[in-house]
């Protein structure tokens, strides 16, 4: 893998790619498809979609390689290009149109759950973890870019809010409300099951 | 929570993920002490740490594969006036050279092609003339004249005629011809069968999952809603029978019924018959 990048940098892997140079562009991609694959599969909940949307991604990066700002880290710009695919997903599925992170649309998000629980729902058997997994799709789908970046990216509130071009409070009131749907899953499934985590 | 100074606060989550700074941290930590509530928040917070921890991330597509991905992903940038990419994964699926590196020009800039490039352009042009050839003499024969020439006419002039959707539809019949096989074997097996009895067809499902995905993302494009929706049937069939877990005794029942509710069968004659026949 990388076919001889391995010590370039994402800088450089850019740089010449733009340059026309296809073997830098699919070490890019070879580089970052897993990263770019598990944020697409945490919002999507499933390997259909998950492909769709990082797909996306990746040809987005092609048709914007130009435009690429150097000073700026590579991640950072495909988080952002990730949360605008994962939301031209969620658009073309609800096609009655949301604008996310707007106030409006923040408050709605934080009250209503996402349409559908996906098609890999397996809240079943007691399993809490599985039980977490499904209420993580059914969260809106900002409160679920949000919870993934910082829980399962690790990404501070202020690189995620600087990566998705938020207010750190819309960031930190998107995490607060995921958590707590998560919370409220947790003892539900307590209840349900009779048992610790 | 009566008394907490927290309850609607992220105080705790900040605190739990380390994201406050060291004088809230204090604060907050001086809060635990006094406050039950939020100490049980913590403490789910670790359960539900614990919880998904036990849920491997998925970071790849099912089996690890990505070829199909790079595929998919060379054919999409292939747009117009960009170059096909070619990966060392989908270069190594069709056995050509996989260290061989690949051309590829963004809209501002094009590499110089290789006699390979070259070779290949020359083949495809040679293939399109021949075919607008072929294409304009059919369209040329008057009716009268085809009549006369026995059966095979009306098959030609029709295909003057034929829809832009054509090309498309006659793939897809030859792909869901192929698939039809695995689909068939899926939905007669014992459904108590053990996983080794029905490996073959997991085996196969795994291998015609992309050019189905193809399939479809080009119905999608070019708006064949029938063939779109019976691609997305067949892809979460087949994805279904090659991501489904070996120890799982009920994979295949879930399977056959994903056949039976989306009359999958039924479809796939019907959009592959019409494919064939050209309606």
């Amino acid at each position: 893998m990388d076919g001889g990048f391995r010590a370039t940098t994402d800088s450089d892997l850019v740089a010449r790619a733009a340059a026309g140079d296809g073997a830098a562009f699919h070490a890019l991609v070879e580089r970052h498809r897993a990263l770019v694959y598990r944020l697409a599969y945490q919002f999507a909940g499933n390997h259909h979609d998950a492909e769709d949307i990082a797909q996306d991604v990746f040809i987005k990066v092609y048709r914007s390689l130009d435009r690429f700002r150097y000073d700026a880290q590579l991640t950072s710009w495909l988080y952002r290009i990730v949360m605008n695919a994962c939301i031209d997903h969620k658009r073309r599925q609800s096609p009655a149109g949301w604008a996310p992170f707007t106030e409006e649309a923040e408050l709605q998000m934080e009250n209503t759950p996402a349409d559908d629980p996906g098609p890999e729902d397996r809240a079943y058997g007691g399993q809490i973890g599985d039980v977490l997994q499904c209420e993580i799709a059914r969260l809106p789908p900002g409160q679920r870019l949000v919870f993934t970046m910082r829980h399962y990216e690790g990404l501070k509130l202020s690189e995620i809010a600087g990566s998705l071009g938020l207010a750190e409070g819309t960031v930190k009131r998107q995490l607060h409300a995921a958590v707590h749907r998560l919370r409220a899953a947790l003892i539900s499934a307590r209840v349900t099951t009779g048992g610790g985590a | 929570m009566t008394g907490c100074r927290l309850p609607d606060s992220a105080d705790v989550e900040l605190y739990f993920y380390d994201d406050l700074p060291a004088v809230d941290r204090g604060r907050v930590e001086t809060h635990f002490r006094s406050c039950a509530a939020c100490r049980q928040r913590l403490e789910d917070l670790h359960a539900v740490r614990v919880a998904l921890a036990s849920t491997p991330a998925v970071d790849t597509p099912p089996a690890g594969d990505w070829s199909g991905f790079m595929r998919c992903l060379d054919r999409a940038i292939a747009a117009p006036g960009g170059h096909l990419v070619e990966s060392a994964d989908a270069a190594a699926a069709r056995g050509a050279d996989a260290g061989t590196p690949s051309t590829v020009a963004t809209p501002a800039k094009r590499t110089s092609a290789t006699p390979r490039t070259m070779l290949a352009l020359a083949a495809t042009l040679a293939l399109v003339a021949g075919g607008v050839f072929f294409a304009a003499r059919f369209k040329a024969i008057p009716a009268a004249t085809s009549v006369a020439h026995g059966p095979r006419q009306p098959v030609a002039v029709h295909r003057a005629d034929a829809r832009p959707d054509r090309a498309l539809r006659e793939g897809s019949a030859e792909h869901l011809e192929r698939s039809k096989l695995v689909i068939l074997g899926l939905a007669t097996r014992d459904p108590h069968a053990r996983a080794e009895d029905w490996q073959y067809e997991r085996t196969l499902a795994a291998t015609l999952l992309s050019e189905t995905r193809l399939y479809r993302q080009a119905a999608v494009q070019d708006g064949v809603q029938d063939v779109e929706r019976v691609m997305r049937d067949l892809e979460t069939v087949l994805l279904e029978a090659s991501m489904s877990d070996t120890r799982d005794r009920t994979a295949l029942e879930r399977v056959q019924r994903l056949i039976a509710r989306r009359d999958l069968v039924l479809k796939m004659q019907v959009v592959a018959a019409s494919g064939a026949s050209g309606d």
